[in-house]
């Protein structure tokens, strides 16, 4: 980014305040690598041949955590959150050496009992054809700036 | 476990418990380097006064590290069938601190016309919850 070539940091800060529903995050790109797809596959103890061979799929939660690329995009500091509920839908596997996009949406954000939850909605499309691969959602608590959940 | 033939409704099934400790945190850490990420790596996850002022008694695991240990028990059960067409939605219910045994346990809830329903729980050594919710699959016709 521009922005940050000039060494000027323009992300919000990220708390509550500056979360709202409708703001969009992202895009982001990557290329999945097969190598990752070992390591993902090795940490969860799996020898499934669907991560095997020489174009093997993504295990279908590697890209869960895409939510936290969109938000370091658009957010610094913070305390992070507490993971409260996941929601994922698999249109097509994700593949080694495919070029993807993630794009995300906040849908939701309400402070209750003193805390702050926000869902994050986001969805991965091929980058070359944008065929929609897989939606998901993530609804957090969000660590107020002292570290704490109220 | 066969995945060409199709489960019945109530049939139940179970991962082999896994160790959620330091080495597995860090493996799993591996397999999402890339892209890098440029958060904060002091937090309630890597940091015990994080953890204490979140309300948690020590660091816990990530909830994406638990939601993927469920979510391979689906995998293995019926491959493609999740992959292509399948979803979950789950909530983590109770945290998961590094050290703790987890297993994932799923029954077939519901057949319906074009996918199963499964519930799927995770507990701990203790035998408690820390994950609850459903996943679908495509029926094996389709």
């Amino acid at each position: 980014m521009a922005e940050q070539a000039a060494g000027k940091d323009q992300r919000l800060e990220m708390r509550a305040e500056n979360l709202h529903q409708g703001m969009r995050l992202g895009p982001i790109f990557y290329i999945v690598e097969s190598q990752q797809i070992r390591a993902f596959a090795a940490a969860l103890r799996s020898a499934s041949p669907l991560y095997q061979g020489d174009s093997p799929f993504a295990p279908p939660t590697m890209r869960l955590n895409d939510y936290a690329l969109l938000i370091a995009q658009h957010f610094k500091g913070g305390r992070g959150g507490v993971h409260a509920r996941h929601r994922c839908e698999f249109i097509e596997p994700v593949r080694a050496g495919q070029a993807v996009r993630v794009d995300g949406t906040v849908t939701f954000t309400q402070r209750k009992r003193g805390k702050f939850y926000f869902t994050l909605e986001y969805e991965t499309r091929d980058a070359t054809d944008r065929r929609l691969l897989m939606r998901q959602a993530i609804t957090s608590v969000l660590l107020n700036p002292e570290g704490g959940l109220t | 476990m066969s995945v060409g033939k199709e489960m019945e409704v109530g049939s139940k099934f179970a991962g082999v418990p896994y160790l959620l400790d330091d080495t597995a945190a860090q493996a799993y850490e591996r397999g999402l380097k890339h892209p890098p990420r440029r958060g904060s790596r002091i937090n309630i996850h890597t940091d015990r006064a994080a953890a204490t002022r979140a309300g948690f008694a020590a660091p816990i695991a990530a909830g994406e590290h638990t939601i993927a240990i469920a979510m391979q028990l689906v995998v293995d059960a019926f491959g493609e069938r999740f992959l292509r067409g399948g979803g979950f939605e789950v909530a983590l219910v109770k945290p998961v601190f590094f050290g703790d045994t987890i297993a994932a346990h799923a029954r077939i809830a519901r057949a319906q016309q074009d996918h199963l329903e499964i519930d799927l729980w995770v507990v701990n050594q203790h035998g408690a919850q820390v994950l609850t919710g459903t996943a679908r699959v495509r029926t094996a016709e389709q």
